[in-house]
């Protein structure tokens, strides 16, 4: 089902949406001889979504991309009711998340926090009826419903077994299953494929891709993993810090960087100062930035240069990782990725906290 | 019809809910079988220790002094029905605030509240099976106190005794609310339950007549739904009375329901929005 381009109504639309969290206070019982220090309003607030503005069209897959702590996960609780914004408001299917919040809450489904969100000690059967009875379906339609999504996502044979027997990536399946239960037009993904092995990653992003092309759904899609976003999503919106950086779909966002090559090196053990001093030697550079890795777990660093041209910086950033016995693992010079665009964008990477 | 809802009468929705909060509830308690074991146990365990307290008191398992307070000279179904009625009170208090903790802990709340569903029956259908528990607790402590102390019980009486332990459940149902609401906001309402526990534990007549009580601990008594409730089961049980002879203590059990069913209900809405506006209901 195509997507209506010109449509002026939206799926989703967030105007201005903003939340703040008050921070914990961890004062103890003699916390009262501390008061003056943390008397401070500004410094006791963490500002979650500032003033968030997203537009999605019916049927469109749209990815949020961002770091952990960016504002993907709150975005999706402020649409699905769970968290009531302080600023701002959010309309999900026409409905007002705050004036009509049981219609909003008919018209989604939602997968968050993944395969934790079930009752491991029910089996996938009554998993799927207890919800049912939640979405007000009658029970001879619940049935029939609950087959359905039991054979699409492969559970028939495995359906009476406690979900405690499962593997991650079928708990998954049922997770996604119970937000299609009453066949919502919206469905709200928050990382829906983290933790997941290759193969079921691989399986649940084409039944995603399925939902919104056969199905016509609405799919708002949070990630951090670059490659699901691009291959998944129609458009794709950075967030971080709780603002949207860029909205755009992922060809034309990765345009933005295209004509410059990227050089990739993966490196171990560099110093602490060694992205100050590569960015010194290459001025005309727009990005310089070293992603740390975990090397005790075989993932190396990696220094990432975006603009001027490659040749040229290899020579100089080998030059210099010498001069600092760095032991170079791998260098490539390819073509943006989406995370390139959100590191030129922000200066920060799409697996690290908020910045 | 808007996709994805579902028009269904309110009055089958409702049941429907409360129905298949009851059946996962259960299920998941057998899923541990040596909670089984417990439940067949712990009531002997329960009440025994009172009885034998009382036998060294009074030096028998009758006593005239006890007569002349209670009007019956029977001390084992005094404590019976103190232990039976009282087990209400724990199962509900503290089952439904442990309920939701377990809830919130296990990433299921989240679920359970953003559901177009009216989450009062929800909670509904966890006191039900709370007191579901309790009243199987209840026919073992009876069935153990008609085979081991020979205590004698009416069929005719039954009627009216579960009436009235309904009545109670109705009460103890809006103080539960009242825990829901407390385990949303700090995550757990054990302490709370636990205190509340012990000022009925005091303040009604569990394990001595009311009247033992000095003056102003009979006062905090009559505005606790567990006192009514012990009452006129004792009355209806041990004196052989009907409802009319203690309709006083009904109506006074009634309007406590009512006034705890309102605030209790009053209080979890105002208690969810608050979390739902700070933040702390995706806290665990």
């Amino acid at each position: 089902m195509a997507i209506d381009k010109e449509s002026e109504e939206f799926s989703i639309e967030t105007k201005d949406l903003t939340k703040k969290f008050a921070k914990k206070k961890h004062r103890g019982i003699f916390g009262f001889l501390r008061k003056n220090q943390q008397n401070n309003k500004h410094n006791n607030v963490t500002v979650a979504l500032d003033k968030l503005n997203l537009s999605i069209r019916p049927g469109e897959l749209f990815g949020l991309l961002g770091p952990n702590g960016s504002g993907k996960t709150t975005t999706i609780k402020c649409l699905s009711t769970i968290l009531i914004p302080d600023e701002g408001r959010a309309i999900v299917n026409g409905f007002d998340t705050q004036k009509e919040t049981a219609m909003v809450r008919a018209s989604l489904g939602m997968v968050v926090g993944g395969e934790r969100t079930l009752y491991w000690k029910l089996t996938a059967r009554d998993n799927l009826t207890y919800f049912a009875s939640l979405y007000k379906m009658p029970r001879k339609k619940a049935k029939i419903r609950i087959e359905e999504l039991l054979e699409t996502f492969q559970l028939s044979d495995r359906a009476d077994e406690r979900l405690e027997d499962y593997s991650t990536g079928m708990r998954q399946k049922v997770a996604i299953a119970r937000a299609l239960l009453h066949d919502p037009p919206i469905l709200l993904l928050d990382e829906p494929t983290l933790g997941l092995d290759p193969g079921f990653a691989r399986q649940i992003r084409r039944q995603i891709r399925e939902l919104s092309e056969k199905q016509g759904k609405t799919v708002l899609l949070t990630t951090h993993y670059m490659n699901e976003a691009e291959q998944l999503c129609d458009r794709v919106a950075f967030i971080n810090n709780g603002k949207i950086v860029a909205v755009d779909t992922p060809n034309r966002l990765k345009a933005r960087v295209k004509e410059k090559e990227i050089v990739e090196i993966a490196v171990y053990s560099p110093p602490a100062d060694i992205e100050k001093q590569i960015r010194s030697l290459l001025p005309d550079a727009e990005v310089v930035k070293l992603i740390r890795g975990n090397e005790d777990e075989g993932s190396p660093s990696r220094i990432k240069i975006i603009g001027g041209t490659a040749e040229e910086h290899i020579g100089t950033v080998i030059d210099a990782l010498r001069q600092n016995n760095v032991r170079i693992g791998s260098l490539n010079v390819g073509f943006p990725t989406l995370e390139d665009v959100f590191i030129k964008l922000t200066g920060a990477k799409l697996t690290e906290g908020r910045t | 019809m808007t996709q994805g809802t579902y028009q269904q009468t309110a009055y089958r929705n409702n049941l429907s809910v409360i129905w298949n909060e009851v059946v996962k509830n259960i299920k998941t308690l057998l899923a541990y079988p040596t909670i089984i074991v417990f439940w067949a146990i712990f009531p002997i365990f329960w009440f025994i220790p009172f009885i034998l307290q009382g036998e060294a008191f009074v030096g028998g398992l009758e006593s005239s002094s006890f007569a002349q307070i209670t009007g019956t000279g029977e001390y084992i179904p005094f404590i019976v029905i103190g232990a039976i009625l009282s087990s209400y009170v724990n199962t509900l208090l503290y089952g439904m605030g442990e309920n939701i903790r377990k809830e919130a802990y296990q990433g299921t709340l989240d679920y359970v509240l953003a559901a177009p569903c009216n989450k009062a029956y929800v909670l509904i259908g966890k006191a039900v099976s709370e007191s579901l528990s309790s009243t199987i607790f209840a026919i073992s402590q009876l069935t153990i106190s008609v085979l081991l102390f020979g205590m004698n019980i009416t069929l005719g009486v039954m009627l009216p005794v579960s009436f009235i332990i309904i009545l109670l459940i109705l009460g103890l149902y809006g103080m539960s609310l009242l825990m829901a609401a407390f385990s949303l906001m700090y995550k757990q309402s054990y302490d709370l339950s636990e205190s509340i526990g012990y000022i009925f534990y005091i303040f009604a007549p569990v394990r001595y007549p009311v009247e033992s009580l000095p003056t102003w601990a009979q006062i905090i008594g009559k505005f606790i739904p567990l006192t009514y409730a012990l009452i006129i089961v004792r009355s209806l049980m041990l004196l052989g009375s009907d409802l009319s002879s203690v309709y006083l203590e009904v109506i006074a059990l009634v309007i406590i329901d009512v006034v705890l069913l309102v605030s209790g209900l009053y209080m979890f809405n105002k208690i969810e929005k608050k979390t739902r506006k700070s933040g702390i209901i995706s806290h665990h």
